[in-house]
């Protein structure tokens, strides 16, 4: 990362940290605006709406200009695969250059377009190097894919360190084990590196060294590694073969291993993994193991409805949601009634977030999620008695 | 998601409070959050309380059905409504007194009791529906009524999420499914849905626009408005596909568009301006690539256009920042 991106990058962290403690009313717009002044920023940003429209119509652009170039210029005879490829290829770079002039030149950050110019370049760097992967003579898919995910690998993370993007650093990290499930004892691999990967994950994304997007960059890998050793260790992985069957998609869905006892680990690692990161999440109060134990916690559970069926699906519906509601408001009281509303370094009250972008979330969630079936317009009037939708403001069962 | 530790900001604020910029007293907490001393739950609480009542309700959803022969229908309605009154009992009991203006709710379960409450009052009310059909003929009128009723429980309790729920039910009355805008439109010439979309979304727009008029509950209209625009402008969309009539649609949804993102654009908002934009690029893209070879001219206008496109938007972004 260039050394002003990585100044803008910590100033802007100060100051979206100000406008967060100005939004809860902890400081005054005299104060935002002594802090912003005291933190400068040098970076042409734009707000969320115009990031995402900027980062479409600069997709858009920059597909439809490789397109009308091709289309004009080399679309006539002849063999055309690998002339598309290398044109891929230069065109990847040349976009990947315009990233580096937005990110440095025109100080662009948060700013759609240079998001989506480095998107596009990667995009087509791939799918240029894909095609000259599977092209290697006398080479088995099985090897031209690990050879794909071995270069989506290298320039996802390549991406991830010059641009400062989380994202890519996260799909570095996928493609890495894609890459690794190709490997001889894949399935110890996907546990075994997180493992030794974690501490130093850790340190990177607390390092004062590190600009923030660098230290999210670490959480985004930790994350994606931590998912990855639940689906070795999962039973229902072991079961279907799921990691051998990424590293081999003409293998026929089966158990990993015929060993008894490798199956029990694995029941075990299916308990026990959500409860070791929510333990950790406790102790270190750290969000990204709370995310993946949170996550990895409700997996378990519908995993042990899967094999045991402790009871009727309707009953571990409803109990499992009184259960999760009683033991929201248990947690709430137990924070509550510690001094000043926390316990152990945790509260349940919002600390400085956008509870406004919460509530939007939330109100479009459940437009999408909770709201009736329609009923058909061509079915009226007739009525039958046995129609109709059980519904209405969220539930849309058929009787 | 960013880990919970923020060096940055975290050596920051000493060097804020020194000079006198940032007021010391507000320092150790604001310090103690950067370090990751102290870590707010609040977002994972609300989030498992959403899931806990999706949970409750997609079990009863299942209970009903698979036991429907066992305990026959009244014992059903019954259960139902015994739950929805107990979980409106505890909102009401906690529920501040109303207000037209925005009421701050009392704790972080209310929303979700009112939410669980209003879904299985309204899956009772279906259920008796089907059941014993009171309304005979008329039955699809019970999403009216829903929606209704779950509109009062959203203007008494203050609850934006529960609007969206009686706006959605309203046009699933009208035969619109709000939770994939659209989907449902394309897959054939349902004249009589778009229509409905398109009426429902115009419905809701004036609703908004009375709402902040009136000053009633004006929190609420960001709710109506984005749906109603949603609901027109692909109510319109859905028109393009149409062999024949496409150009009326293209028409209509290129005029809404282009003056919904020039609205939008007059009083800054923002996601009204985007809306605006990509429905007008859609119409007008629509016609461009009518006029002739689809590949090379297709090409060379998504290019031109998004190019021309992008300088205007950075153009109007600048301008929009500027206060009105």
């Amino acid at each position: 990362m260039r050394a002003d991106a990585a100044r803008a990058d910590r100033n802007a962290a100060v100051r979206n940290a100000a406008r967060s403690w100005h939004k809860t009313g902890v400081i005054d717009e005299t104060t935002l605006a002594a802090i912003e002044k005291s933190v400068p920023d040098d970076r042409v940003r734009v707000g969320p709406v115009f990031r995402v429209l900027l980062f479409l119509f600069t997709c858009l652009a920059a597909n439809a200009a490789f397109w009308f170039l091709w289309l004009l210029f080399f679309d006539n005879t002849g063999r055309q695969e690998s002339k598309i490829a290398v044109a891929a290829i230069v065109f990847g770079v040349l976009l990947a250059v315009f990233t580096e002039i937005q990110i440095g030149r025109f100080k662009r950050s948060q700013g759609g377009t240079e998001a989506a110019t480095s998107f596009v370049a990667l995009g087509y760097l791939l799918g240029g190097l894909g095609w000259f992967a599977f092209e290697i003579p006398n080479q088995s898919d099985v090897k031209s894919v690990s050879l794909l995910l071995v270069e989506a690998t290298v320039l996802f993370a390549a991406a991830a360190w010059r641009w400062g993007y989380p994202l890519y650093a996260g799909a570095a990290t996928v493609a890495l084990l894609g890459a690794v499930a190709h490997l001889p004892f894949a399935r110890v691999s996907w546990i075994v590196l997180p493992l030794l990967a974690a501490p130093f994950l850790l340190r990177f994304a607390d390092s004062e060294r590190l600009p923030p997007a660098h230290r999210d960059s670490a959480t985004a890998v930790l994350l994606v590694g931590l998912v990855g050793l639940y689906a070795a260790v999962h039973l229902g992985s072991f079961d279907i073969g799921l990691i051998e069957e990424i590293g081999d998609l003409a293998r026929r869905s089966g158990p990993a291993s015929t060993s008894q006892v490798l199956r029990w680990l694995s029941v075990a690692g299916t308990a026990l993994v959500p409860v070791i990161l929510l333990a950790i999440a406790v102790r270190t109060r750290r969000h990204p193991f709370l995310l993946v134990g949170m996550g990895t916690a409700v997996a378990s559970l519908i995993t042990l409805r899967y094999y045991v069926h402790l009871a009727p699906l309707w009953a571990v519906l409803a109990i499992s949601g009184i259960a999760l509601v009683a033991g929201v408001f248990a947690l709430r009281r137990f924070l509550d009634s510690g001094p000043d509303k926390e316990r152990a370094g945790f509260t349940a009250e919002p600390l400085f977030e956008d509870l406004a972008r919460q509530r939007l979330l939330e109100t479009a969630a459940a437009v999408v999620s909770l709201s009736p079936d329609a009923r058909t317009i061509r079915d009226e009037p007739r009525f039958t008695g046995g129609g109709g939708e059980f519904g209405g403001g969220g539930a849309s069962t058929e009787f | 998601m960013a880990s919970s530790v923020n060096p940055d900001v975290a050596n920051a604020i000493p060097k804020l409070v020194e000079p006198g910029i940032l007021p010391p007293q507000a320092a150790p907490r604001l310090l103690r959050a950067a370090r990751g001393e102290l870590v707010s739950v609040h977002g994972e609480l609300r989030a498992l309380l959403y899931a806990g009542v999706l949970l409750i309700t997609g079990g009863v959803g299942v209970l009903v059905k698979e036991i429907l022969d066992r305990i026959g229908p009244a014992a059903i309605a019954a259960v139902l409504g015994l739950a929805a009154a107990a979980a409106f009992v505890w909102v009401v009991r906690v529920a501040p007194p109303f207000s037209w203006r925005e009421v701050p709710s009392p704790n972080l379960a209310f929303d979700y009791m009112l939410l669980l409450g209003v879904l299985l009052a309204a899956a009772d009310l279906a259920y008796v529906e089907v059941q014993f059909t009171p309304l005979g003929a008329n039955w699809p009128w019970h999403l009216l009524i829903v929606s209704l009723l779950t509109g009062l429980a959203a203007f008494r309790f203050d609850s934006r999420v529960v609007f969206s729920l009686a706006l959605s039910t309203f046009t699933a009355w009208r035969g619109v499914a709000a939770a994939h805008i659209g989907a449902g439109l394309w897959n054939g010439s349902q004249d009589a849905v778009r229509w409905n979309a398109i009426g429902c979304g115009v419905l809701f727009v004036v609703l908004g626009f009375a709402l902040k008029k009136g000053d009633r509950k004006a929190h609420f209209e960001p709710v109506a408005v984005h749906l109603g625009w949603l609901l027109i402008l692909a109510g319109l969309a859905s028109g393009l596909g149409e062999s024949g009539r496409w150009t009326l649609y293209a028409a209509g949804l290129l005029l809404c568009g282009t003056a919904l993102a020039a609205g939008a654009y007059r009083y800054r908002r923002f996601p009204l301006f985007a809306f605006g934009v990509i429905a007008g690029y859609a119409a007008l893209s629509r016609i461009i690539l009518e006029a002739g070879d689809i590949a090379v001219l297709g090409c060379f206008w998504f290019f031109l256009s998004a190019l021309l496109l992008l300088f205007g938007l950075i153009a109007a972004q600048r301008r929009m920042r500027e206060p009105l």
